[in-house]
């Protein structure tokens, strides 16, 4: 850390990490309601369960890119924050917003909530991920909007980098592809576009920005090679992401009462999607075997360079799995898709926030890096996370493929429920891995109150006589 | 001589090399997409396709073939140190480019005021989405090879300092070269 | 612009003369095939004219590859790399033409 006014960044971690720790419990609370449909009925219904669940998501990942943008731009910028202040009360806003909102899902029946916050007036509420009242959409454009006066002019009175223009303008994009969540007209198939400019839009675009430069910074950071070389992989990673991106948003235009074409479209170019998310592997590699130090901190190292493969992974390879149009034909809204959504968010977002912290709170903490017992720590609760993750996915992929076979195709396709019931043990062992991936978060989260930093004598000695 | 340079590097910066490596491949698709997909509707290519203007693809071949030839020549010039000439072969490549541009604009002037649109049939699908997704390659084309351009004029490169212009031409090359299959496929074979 | 002028340094590889250089040669016979083509596609139809087309098509890009990309003096991987391609693409498109 080199400029004080970065120390923002911590709450932005801290509470995202404790907002990750609120989507697990949600998670296991709605894997458990699959198993038992009457589990905490009626006080948490399935519904609410889930878009908690989901919700948390999002917004633990934003405080995590926030955090990430407070810590980054100064230090590319050499300059401190333009204001610490506004950031620090943006923050605190953004998590009472987070909270009123949560408190709002878990005590008023979601209509009645919907009646309250004047849904009536602009409707916005409903669909996946943007199930938030309209207060609440419209804090998360205001804060948005903080934070980009904030970095924005942090930028215009410091250096320049590349990679500080490429991490703003990607959070720029952000902020700009909320906005269709204002719009939601009648029509259903229109309904969809605005939907899937922001949920495309952010994770197989814009995002994918926010991925790299994030990436960037790391490795810039911990291998010691030249920014030239990494600006120049960051820009072909995000020439490759718009070019199949921005039309692969028809993968979800198929069978909604689009145009026909949108089935060529769709299926050709979101079959490159996996192009970047390989590319992202490669430049990863290189610039480890380019690298001209060891950094102390192996833990943030592995987040960085298993954060591309778990996304190609997730991403690129389940996502092209679903991608074509004759398959998503029988795979569309399965549990396959489910398991593409886990795999990917985890692999490319959950994972960059977690690199980026790993990276950047021993810094905060004012060390370089944290003790090796603690990096162990860190260590075996990335791999149980991971791991489970990988089981999660496959036990979803068996029951989406179930319920494509089973109720989606054939001469006598059996009713949901019945598949459902059929696919009772991909669920438990959905649930178990689920446990398993919560196990690993808390050994993840107790990595943090080890204390001692890294020590390059007592190190050096250890190596030696070993 | 001749030997000791069958091992050179290839020209330019590696970077653009992954770049035009993975253009190609998504090119690539998009050829093999348009001809699988006409095995099952060849008559309804054929007769579509008739019913272009080729002579707009000609003329474009030949604007964009002669604009690389412009490119490979500047390149040339700097390898001698002739950064003048290098900066002239660029602003005619340059010129070239905002040319092909300008009659393809033309031709989508036609193909519009016939009342194609993407929903004509597949073979206009194809076409339409092609030769767009190549336009834009061309306008990214013409950035880079304007930025190379400006750089020849401010002096940045000379007989020993050239990867900058191997760089924009490589990829000004590729458009090239991917134009000269899209012509044939979308304005010849049939 | 005379020949002397634009001899490289120590290169014997150059045509010199009124040999015109690779890259011009190429960009004519670019010109060429290209009209060639077009009078191809204008002539008719049928496999072997269809043929000579798509031939003729992978041919130039060859050329473009070699004279102006400048590949022909580097490693055999990267031109390997490059011909695979043309053949790759010019091969999925006959079988798709052929079995229409
Ligand atoms: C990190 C990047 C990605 C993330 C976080 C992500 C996440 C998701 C999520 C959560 C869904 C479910 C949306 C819903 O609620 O209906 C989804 C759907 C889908 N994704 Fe991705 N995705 C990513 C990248 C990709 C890529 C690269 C591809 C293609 C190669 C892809 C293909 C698809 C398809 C086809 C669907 C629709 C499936 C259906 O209709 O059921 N995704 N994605
Ligand atoms: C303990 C681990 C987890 C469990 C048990 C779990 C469970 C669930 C369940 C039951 C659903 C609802 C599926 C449905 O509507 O049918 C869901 C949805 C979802 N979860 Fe998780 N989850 C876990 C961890 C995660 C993690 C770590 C992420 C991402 C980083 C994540 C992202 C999502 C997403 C994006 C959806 C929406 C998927 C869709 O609409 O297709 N979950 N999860
Ligand atoms: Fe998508």
């Amino acid at each position: 850390m080199k400029y004080s006014s970065q120390k923002v960044a911590m709450p932005y971690f801290i509470a995202a990490l404790a907002l990750f720790f609120g989507q697990i419990v949600f998670g296991l609370i709605a894997g458990l309601q699959y198993l038992d449909g009457t589990f905490l009925f009626p006080d948490l219904p399935f519904n609410v369960t889930r878009m908690s669940h989901t919700n948390l998501l999002i917004v633990w990942l934003l405080m995590a890119f926030m955090g990430a943008a407070y810590y980054i731009v100064p230090e590319e910028a050499q300059t401190e924050l333009y204001s610490p202040k506004l950031a620090l009360v943006t923050f605190w806003v953004f998590l009472a917003a987070a909270a009123l909102t949560l408190a709002g899902y878990l005590f008023v029946p979601y209509s009645q909530l919907a009646a309250m916050t004047g849904d009536a007036i602009l409707p916005t509420m409903g669909r996946g991920y943007l199930e938030q009242p309209l207060p609440t959409k419209i804090g998360i454009v205001l804060v948005a909007l903080s934070l980009l006066f904030n970095v924005t002019m942090t930028l215009i009175k410091g250096r320049k980098t590349s990679l500080n223009l490429i991490l703003i303008g990607s959070l720029w994009g952000l902020a700009l592809l909320f906005l269709p969540a204002f719009y939601f007209p009648d029509d259903t198939v229109k309904a969809s576009y605005g939907w899937w400019w922001i949920v495309h839009g952010w994770v197989e675009g814009d995002w994918e920005l926010i991925l790299g430069a994030l990436l960037g910074f790391i490795l810039i950071k911990m291998t010691g090679v030249d920014r030239e070389i990494v600006e120049k992989w960051l820009y072909i990673i995000i020439a490759m992401t718009l070019m199949t991106g921005i039309i692969g948003i028809g993968h979800h235009y198929y069978y909604i009462g689009a145009p026909a074409y949108w089935i060529w479209l769709g299926s050709i170019f979101s079959a490159l999607e996996p192009i970047p998310f390989l590319l992202l592997v490669a430049f990863a590699f290189k610039m480890l075997l380019q690298r001209r130090r060891e950094h102390p901190n192996k833990a943030a190292m592995l987040w960085a360079l298993a954060t591309p493969i778990v996304a190609f992974l997730g991403a690129g390879l389940w996502g092209f799995m679903i991608t074509l149009a004759p398959v998503q034909y029988y795979t569309h809204g399965t549990n396959f898709t489910a398991a593409h959504g886990h795999l990917a968010f985890f692999g490319a977002y959950a994972m960059v926030s977690l690199s980026i912290i790993s990276y950047a709170m021993p810094l905060l903490r004012g060390r370089e890096a944290n003790s090796p017992s603690a990096q162990r720590w860190e260590m075996t609760g990335f791999w149980i996370m991971v791991f489970s993750m990988i089981v999660i996915t496959l036990a979803l992929t068996g029951a989406g493929i179930v319920t494509a076979f089973l109720q989606r195709s054939g001469d006598n396709p059996l009713g949901f429920m019945q598949v459902q019931d059929k696919e009772r043990v991909f669920f438990w062992i959905r649930e178990f891995a689920g446990l398993g991936f919560f196990s690993g978060l808390l050994v993840y989260l107790g990595s943090f109150f080890i204390s001692g930093e890294y020590d390059y004598a007592s190190e050096a000695k250890q190596a030696l006589s070993a | 001589m001749k030997t000791a340079s069958s091992a050179q590097p290839l020209p330019g910066d590696f970077a653009i090399w992954v770049f035009i490596f993975a253009e190609l491949l998504v090119f690539g698709v998009l050829f093999s997409a348009y001809a699988l997909s006409r095995m099952s509707n060849a008559g309804l290519f054929d007769a579509s396709q008739a019913t272009l203007n080729r002579s707009y693809g000609l003329v474009n071949t030949l604007t964009l073939v002669t604009s690389s030839y412009f490119v490979a020549r500047a390149t040339r010039a700097i390898r001698h140190g002739r950064s003048a000439a290098c900066g002239r072969w660029l602003g005619g490549a340059l010129a070239l480019g905002a040319l092909f541009l300008a009659v393809k604009l033309l031709e989508f002037h036609d193909d519009f005021s016939r009342g194609i649109t993407l929903s004509t049939n597949l073979f206009y699908m194809f076409y339409l989405s092609l030769t767009f997704f190549h336009f834009m390659h061309v306008v990214l084309g013409m950035v880079i090879l304007g930025f190379v351009a400006y750089r020849t004029y401010a002096g940045a490169y000379d007989a020993n300092r050239y990867t900058g212009v191997e760089t924009g031409a490589s990829y000004w090359h590729m458009v090239d070269l991917v134009w000269i299959i899209l012509f044939a496929l979308i304005y010849v074979l049939h | 612009m005379s020949s002397i002028e634009n001899r490289p340094a120590g290169s014997v590889a150059e045509p010199q003369g009124f040999l015109p250089k690779p890259c011009t040669a190429a960009w004519a016979a670019l010109i060429g095939l290209a009209l060639f083509t077009y009078r191809l596609g204008a002539y008719g139809s049928g496999r072997l004219l269809m043929g000579a087309a798509l031939c003729l098509t992978l041919l130039k890009g060859q050329l473009v590859v070699d004279y102006f990309m400048g590949l022909r003096s580097v490693r055999p991987f990267w031109r390997i790399a490059m011909a695979a391609y043309l053949i790759v693409v010019g091969g999925v498109i006959a079988v798709a033409y052929l079995s229409a």
